[in-house]
């Protein structure tokens, strides 16, 4: 399968919908204006390449309407193309480091473990409470 | 590569390198056994676990897809799921599920054992959980689990050799409800390591468990059982492809035709045959092996070769907090488990009951999902970033596994279309959930909704429906003492082909509801075990 090509048209394209699934608002950039239409795509297809061919075609299929209204019609007819689109644009909006770190996610650190002195299940009585309830399981008859 | 294995005939020839697989190679090759194992994928690819990167949330379905249809690699068999209600998942490759699974580790109860004795439903295993103990002992030392012991849910015993994974700001919250509500908690137990154990490093929190731990946390065999095995002088041939097994004219197993990497094929001839491909790739070898005196598959004079297959139905309830609880860190696995409403309660309408575990949510591109939050509560357009904020780290969700009972009508066959790449017939499923269990899930969605919200959950949504949840696939050579009523014996020898063995889950004679691998292992212990006590008497073909 041959790379898809995204050039400005369906960038122009992409940035509209995206758009209106990832408005600006509430003090967070708009999908666009994370750059997920442009840097943020060209991140996402080098990452999953699979996605390329059905967005530029899902893409082409839209050209010239309305973006709100695209989106209602793809979410309604063609689910698995809609589940496409979402990702990539939400995958490129989340690569951002500008959103990550305004949504407060520094991704999946590395926490290491702490074994505490008491255990956290024995402080407040926690699991104190569910031993004194007793044996809960049905015994082998 | 490959050839090493061909010109020897071992004592035991295993098919499959996933849990059981690994738990009778190791054991054989610690007796002495000279083992050759046929996998049909390769050693999983380490480098593609990308938790720690950006890019992980959007590359983790890509490279760590648990639909073998979707995935479609040289190591797959086409599953034509298409008369079933649940999409079969499975991982073909060194360590089987094992390397995607969510390391839940749960004993079945001892009623699990007793079905008919007391519900009236189904069938008795032909042992208990008190023969069944000592055997999950020593595969908790093996695996390295980490839990707790003395759980009230259980009968006394020794419990996991580490402590458990912290409860989490979610699962103190969840459990200090339920003290309140007075329902059962207890730590998770979990095949990851909470501190140094063997070969695995200690944890680290990450929640990518189910997409390849990048911590080597988890206890997947590929990491703790095959090194050792390899080591002890097992030799494991990946790209192995098996189309057959060999019988010989007095009815006994002699090995296996496989399919190497180029479409070359060979025999392996063995003493003994042990299949461990899970409970859709063990009925195909035994169908795919049928013969002109076999006629309807191997080992398959009961007709069960296939029949009563289990997937258990999979629920999940999510609540919303206002509390940040880090819920996209932690160990996923399970924070806390319940099983408040696991043992069976003629009141409530079914039989059986389910098991929860309390798992975290995910980061911000999980949150957009319509798994599990509902196309109702779709996130896009004008709410989308108070969404995210409701959900990103505020959330956390009840996993229900619930107990479907067997029925022949559910099963595996061979697809008269469909191929694998090397040109072995596929698999097809046919699966329809029953009232009960429809019953059972509804029931559990709204404790665990009940639940969230004593937590102080101010919203929850119960997950839709989705098929592709069939993680646990279970029953489909059932085991028991009436060679008219079952494939295998008690100790998983096959009544029909007495040095023919069968140590995966396929051997269930009911599913429990449990996540099932803990007591695959401890079966495949016991039965690997008395394999090795019975050799000398065992009738083999060499």
């Amino acid at each position: 399968m041959s790379p898809a090509k995204f050039d400005a048209d369906r960038r122009a394209v992409l940035a509209a919908v995206a758009d209106v699934l990832i408005p600006k608002g509430d003090g967070m950039p708009s999908a666009s204006e994370a750059d997920a239409a442009g840097r943020w795509l060209d991140e996402v297809l080098r990452l999953r390449p699979d996605f390329g061919p059905p967005l530029a075609a899902l893409l082409d299929t839209i050209k010239g309407s309305d973006p709100a209204a695209a989106v209602t019609r793809v979410r309604a007819e063609d689910p698995a193309g809609f589940g496409v689109l979402a990702e990539v644009v939400a995958g490129g909006y989340f690569l951002n480091p500008e959103v990550r770190s305004a949504i407060g996610y520094p991704g999946q650190q590395s926490v290491p473990i702490v074994h505490e002195e008491p255990a956290d299940y024995e402080q407040d009585g926690l699991i104190a409470s569910v031993i004194a309830r007793g044996r809960v399981y049905r015994p082998t008859p | 590569m490959a050839e090493e294995g061909f010109d020897r005939s071992p004592d035991v020839l295993i098919v499959g390198a996933g849990a059981s697989g690994a738990v009778a190679a190791k054991r054989l090759a610690e007796e002495g056994f000279d083992v050759v194992c046929l996998e049909q994928g390769g050693w999983p690819d380490y480098t593609k676990a990308r938790a720690p990167y950006p890019d992980y949330e959007l590359t983790s379905g890509r490279d760590w897809g648990w639909d073998p249809n979707a995935r479609s690699s040289p190591a797959d068999y086409p599953v034509d799921d298409s008369e079933s209600d649940i999409t079969a998942l499975m991982w073909n490759g060194v360590g089987g599920g094992t390397v995607v699974f969510a390391a839940h580790w749960q004993r079945n109860l001892p009623s699990d054992f007793r079905v008919r004795s007391l519900d009236g439903v189904a069938d008795d295993w032909p042992f208990t959980y008190e023969d069944l103990e000592p055997y999950y002992v020593r595969a908790e030392r093996d695996w390295g689990v980490s839990g707790l012991a003395g759980d009230t849910a259980f009968p006394p015993g020794e419990g996991p050799p580490m402590p458990p994974v912290p409860l989490g700001r979610m699962g103190r919250r969840v459990a200090k409800a339920h003290n309140d509500l007075g329902w059962h908690w207890w730590p998770g137990p979990n095949a990851i390591a909470t501190q140094r154990y063997g070969r695995l490093n200690p944890c680290t929190q990450r929640a990518t468990c189910l997409w390849g731990c990048s911590e080597g946390a988890k206890a997947s065999v590929d990491r703790t059982y095959w090194p050792v095995a390899v080591e002890r002088g097992v030799t494991l041939l990946t790209g192995a492809r098996v189309k057959r097994l060999l019988v010989a004219p007095n009815g006994l197993a002699t090995g296996a035709l496989f399919v190497d990497r180029d479409g070359k094929e060979h025999v392996q001839r063995a003493g003994v045959t042990i299949l461990a491909c899970n409970g859709i790739g063990t009925p195909r070898m035994l169908l795919l092996s049928a013969t002109d005196a076999h006629p309807d598959g191997l080992a398959n004079s009961s007709g069960l070769v296939g029949k009563r297959l289990m997937m258990h139905p999979f629920g999940t309830v999510v609540g919303l907090f206002d509390d940040d609880l880090g819920s996209w860190q932690g160990a996923w696995g399970q924070h806390i488990h319940s099983l408040e409403f696991y043992e069976t309660d003629a009141s409530r309408g079914f039989v059986r009951g389910a098991k929860w575990g309390l798992q975290p949510t995910g980061g911000p591109l999980s949150m957009t999902h319509s798994y599990p939050w509902g196309e109702e509560n779709a996130i896009w357009g004008p709410g989308f970033h108070q969404q995210l904020r409701k959900r990103l780290g505020r959330s956390a969700m009840w996993g229900i596994i619930a107990e479907d009972l067997p029925e022949e009508s559910n099963r595996v066959v061979l697809d008269p279309m469909k191929t694998d790449d090397s040109g072995i017939p596929a698999a097809r499923i046919q699966y329809r959930m029953s009232e009960n269990s429809r019953r059972m899930m509804a029931f559990h969605q709204d404790r665990a909704k009940e639940s969230l919200e004593a937590a102080g959950a101010y919203e929850t949504v119960i997950a839709p429906f989705i098929r592709a949840t069939g993680w646990h696939l279970l029953g489909t050579a059932m085991m028991g003492s009436d060679p008219s009523r079952s494939v295998v014996d008690p100790w998983g020898r096959a009544h029909d082909v007495p040095n023919l063995y069968i140590f995966d889950g396929s051997t269930w004679p009911t599913s429990a509801g449990m996540n099932p691998t803990a007591t695959i292992a401890a079966v495949a212990l016991r039965g690997v075990d008395h394999l090795i006590a019975e050799k000398r008497s065992t009738r083999t073909s060499s």
